[in-house]
C-alpha cells in the first residue's frame, strides 16, 4: 500500500510469536529465551532475568516517588531582595506566574514539573501491575504506554534547567536568584524516573509475570 | 529461525507489531502498520551526507558551548548566560548533585554523542576497526536517553518569558548556534532511527570481510 511518498508494510501475523523481541540498543530482532538475553548482533545485554528487571523497576521507581515528595515541599528557588530571602516551591512558582499573567509558561512549568512526573508514575505502576493481574488492555496499548513513558521522561528536566538558568541571569547585589534544596530533590527524581522507565523488561507486558 | 532470516524482519519501536522488511523505492519510507510510525527510510549516501549534517552540528556545538548565549540588561547592568557560567553558579551554591545532572545531561552526553557519531561514521567511511566502530554505535544508543540540549534549549526560552517584564534580553551567537544544534539533531540522530546505521554497518563490513 503506497501512500504519498510513504509505504505502508504488512504485519506479519503468521509468524508473531511473543518469542521474537527487539534490541533496544542495535533493534535487530532476537528470540526470546526466557532468561538473560544478548543481543545476536550488537552483543549487548538486553534483558536481565524477567525477576531482576521487575524490581529495578519497582526499586527506581519507590526511590523516585520518595524524591517528589522534598521536591515539592522544599523550595526549588530562593529568591534574595534586599537581604530577604522568599523561597518558592514548585507549585508556589507555578501559581506567581498564573497571578503575573504567563499563562503559557505556567502551563508549560505545570504539565513539565508536575504532570509528566505524576504521569511517568502512573504508567509505570500500570505496566507493572498489568503484568502481575490481567488488566483490561491489549498488548499494544501497553507498548505505546511504556514508548510515551520513555519519550516524556526528560522534560521534567526543564524546571531545573529554568533554575539554574535564572540563577546566572539574576545575580546582582540588590536581588539574587539561588538553587533550592528543592532543585537537587527533582533532579534526582527525574533521573530515577529515567531509570526506572529504561530498566523495565518489555517482555513482561507480553505476558502475566 | 536463522540469524539471516531474522534480519528479514523489523519490529515498531512505538507498537512491538511485527513486520517484514521490503525494498525501498528512492524517497520512500516504511511506516507501522499499526501506529504509523517510521520503521525505516531509503537513504541514498548515507554515510556521506550524515557525516556532513554531523560536522556542522558539531561547529554550532562547540559556538554554542564557547560563547553567550543571552544577555539580559537591568537598568544599565548587563549579565550574560553561557554555559561555563551555568555550571560554575551551580557549584558556587554548593549544589553538586544538581551540577553534576546537569553537567553530564547539557554538556558531556550531547558532545560525547556527536563526537563518537562523527568518529563512526569516518571509520565507516574508510571501512577500518569494526569493533570500535560497533562500540561507537552503542555508546550513541545508550547515551541518546540522557542527551537534554533540546530541553536546555526550552528553558531557555521558559526563563526569558519569565524577565522579559523586568529586563531587556538580547540574543548573542550561541542562542542561533544551539537552535541550529536542535534543527540538525532533528536531521541527523532524530531522522536517522538505529536500525538504518547498523544495517549500514554491517553492509560495510560484510563486504570488507568478503574481500579479504
Amino acid at each position: 500500500m503506497i501512500c504519498g511518498k510513504s509505504m505502508r508494510i504488512y504485519t506479519e501475523n503468521q509468524i508473531v510469536k511473543d518469542s521474537l523481541i527487539r534490541c533496544p540498543i542495535c533493534e535487530a530482532i532476537n528470540i526470546d529465551n526466557g532468561g538473560e538475553i544478548v543481543c545476536r548482533r550488537c552483543k549487548e545485554k538486553i534483558h536481565d532475568y524477567k525477576s531482576i528487571s521487575f524490581h529495578k523497576t519497582v526499586a527506581f521507581l519507590i526511590t523516585a516517588m520518595i524524591l517528589y515528595i522534598p521536591a515539592n515541599l522544599y523550595p526549588i528557588l530562593l529568591t534574595k531582595k534586599f537581604g530577604v530571602v522568599h523561597e518558592n516551591t514548585i507549585l508556589g512558582g507555578i501559581m506567581h506566574l498564573w497571578e503575573a499573567g504567563s499563562y503559557p509558561v505556567a502551563l508549560i512549568i505545570l504539565f513539565a514539573s508536575v504532570f509528566v512526573p505524576i504521569l511517568k508514575f502512573i504508567f509505570i505502576i500500570y505496566l507493572l501491575v498489568s503484568t502481575k493481574y490481567s488488566l483490561k488492555s491489549s498488548k499494544v496499548d501497553r507498548h505505546k504506554l511504556f514508548y510515551i513513558t520513555e519519550v516524556i521522561g526528560s522534560w521534567s528536566m526543564v524546571d531545573v534547567f529554568v533554575v539554574a538558568i535564572l540563577s546566572v541571569l539574576i545575580h546582582f547585589s540588590i536581588v539574587e536568584i539561588i538553587p533550592g534544596r528543592g532543585a537537587t530533590a527533582f533532579a534526582l527524581m527525574v533521573f530515577f524516573t529515567m531509570l526506572s522507565a529504561i530498566s523495565f523488561d518489555i517482555r513482561l507486558i507480553k505476558e502475566r509475570y | 529461525m536463522e540469524d539471516s532470516k531474522l534480519d528479514n524482519f523489523i519490529i515498531c519501536k512505538k507498537c512491538h507489531t511485527l513486520h517484514r522488511k521490503i525494498k525501498l523505492h528512492h524517497g520512500t519510507k516504511a511506516l507501522c502498520q499499526q501506529c504509523n510510525t517510521l520503521l525505516y527510510r531509503h537513504h541514498q549516501n548515507f554515510i556521506d551526507r550524515l557525516l556532513a549534517l554531523s560536522l556542522v552540528e558539531f561547529i554550532a556545538l562547540i559556538i554554542a558551548f564557547s560563547f553567550t548565549i543571552i544577555k539580559i540588561n537591568i537598568n544599565g547592568i548587563y549579565r550574560g548566560l553561557d554555559f561555563s557560567s551555568i555550571f560554575y553558579t551551580i557549584f558556587h551554591n554548593h549544589y553538586y548533585i544538581v551540577g553534576i545532572i546537569v553537567l553530564f545531561f547539557i554538556f558531556i552526553f550531547p558532545i560525547v554523542i556527536l563526537l563518537s557519531l562523527i568518529l563512526a561514521l569516518i571509520l565507516m567511511k574508510l571501512k577500518r576497526f569494526k569493533y570500535l566502530v560497533k562500540r561507537l554505535l552503542i555508546l550513541i544508543a545508550k547515551l541518546s536517553h540522557w542527551s537534554m540540549i533540546d530541553i536546555f534549549l526550552l528553558s531557555i526560552l521558559v526563563a526569558m518569558v519569565k524577565l522579559f517584564d523586568y529586563a531587556q534580553l538580547e540574543f548573542s551567537v550561541a542562542f542561533i548556534a544551539l537552535i541550529l544544534v536542535i534543527l540538525l539533531d532533528i536531521f541527523t540522530l532524530k531522522r536517522v532511527s538505529f536500525s538504518d546505521m547498523w544495517e549500514e554497518y554491517e553492509n560495510i563490513y560484510r563486504k570488507s570481510d568478503s574481500k579479504r
